[in-house]
């Protein structure tokens, strides 16, 4: 009885192994459709660990690229304030010139006054006073040069102040390179993870990371008086408060 | 004799800018391109009054204006903070470490000189 009950549990054992195979045979394909799909996602890996490499390396002549902008406006910049400079002095000098002149002009019409009354009631030196007259309107012209010389100089001025907005700009752009070195190390370190080997050909980990400056990524060029009136208004309470302060010291 | 002006800012153009508006009304002008450079030169000449940026590399301005209220020699000169920095904290902070007065970029160099006027003048 006890061979019988053997056999029955050694049939039972090979059936047990059958639905085994049975299984595996239908594992098999599914088996084989992994690795095909391993087969293909590692190459494609391959691919991507690559793009990232060679993007990566790239970050670095990008960064370089915008700081050359920044340096070529901010050159061009003085450049623009040097020559304003120039021509604001200049503009004073001429004003200053004119100005001696227009005196020298009113002192000239009191003189002709004078000469104008010597001549008394004489015909024809009325009609010659009366052509000079007209002929000398040099008063109203260097009065009115002098207008356009004070218009020129307002532009000027305007000119100066729209050139701030390149200190704006650039803090602007180096918040940008910021950024751009940010993703740089995020892309460099995944690098590293997917494939450790790839990282000594980009040599990326000992680029400067701080060589952006310093910079406000809040920079804006406005010409609204909002942010200085918030200013001023924070100004005068924290002095208010330090007087406060200076006669709280004093009674106590 | 003309009144000397510490301007400390490390953008070129700003330090420009600021110089061309304050030559004009006769203040002579001593730059710095941080705070470093501008206590280095602090002592140089006799300086009525500093303008500072806040961001600046090495030294920022915060720390200059620290450093310059904590020594008997610069803690009376005025300090004008020249800032694109416009955030309420920045603003007290400011004012608490000891500036005088803060503008914010962009200025009216109109506003600076009258800022000055108000100290020098």
């Amino acid at each position: 009885m006890k061979q019988v009950s053997n056999m029955s549990d050694l049939f039972e054992r090979l059936n047990d192994l059958k639905v085994v195979f049975r299984y595996g045979q239908r594992l098999i394909p599914i088996i084989q459709s992994i690795i095909d799909f391993m087969k293909e996602t590692v190459p494609l890996l391959e691919d991507i660990n690559t793009s990232i490499a060679d993007s990566t390396s790239k970050i670095p002549k990008a960064k370089d690229q915008i700081s050359n902008v920044s340096s070529a406006t901010e050159l061009a910049t003085t450049e623009i304030l040097d020559i304003a400079d120039s021509i604001s002095t200049d503009l004073d000098k001429v004003d200053k010139d004119l100005k001696a002149l227009l005196e020298k002009e009113e002192k000239k019409k009191a003189v002709w006054k004078g000469i104008k009354n010597l001549l008394g009631n004489n015909p024809d030196a009325a009609k010659l006073t009366e052509e000079f007259e007209q002929l000398d309107d040099s008063l109203s012209v260097m009065v009115n040069f002098r207008n356009v010389f004070e218009k020129i100089k307002n532009d000027v001025y305007n000119i100066t102040l729209s050139l701030q907005v390149q200190d704006i700009t650039s803090q602007q752009l180096a918040a940008v390179n910021h950024l751009i070195e940010s993703v740089r190390q995020r892309l460099s370190s995944l690098v590293m993870h997917l494939d450790e080997t790839e990282l000594n050909n980009i040599e990326l980990l000992n680029v400067d990371s701080n060589d952006d400056g310093t910079f406000n990524p809040d920079a804006e060029y406005t010409k609204s008086m909002d942010k200085q009136d918030m200013a001023d208004s924070l100004v005068s309470q924290s002095l208010n408060k330090a007087s406060q302060d200076e006669i709280d010291k004093l009674f106590s | 004799m003309k009144k000397v002006i510490l301007v400390a800012d490390d953008s070129p153009s700003i330090r420009k800018f600021v110089s061309f508006a304050l030559a004009m009304k006769g203040f002579e002008i001593i730059s710095a391109a941080d705070g470093m450079e501008a206590l280095e030169k602090l002592p140089d000449k006799q300086i009525s009054l500093v303008i500072t940026d806040l961001n600046m590399p090495n030294l920022d301005g915060f720390e200059l204006i620290k450093s310059m209220r904590s020594n008997d020699q610069f803690k009376d000169i005025p300090i004008i903070i020249l800032s694109s920095l416009a955030g309420s904290q920045e603003i007290q902070k400011g004012m608490e470490i000891g500036a005088n007065s803060y503008l914010i970029k962009p200025f009216d160099p109109k506003r600076i000189v009258y800022e000055v006027s108000k100290y020098l003048n």
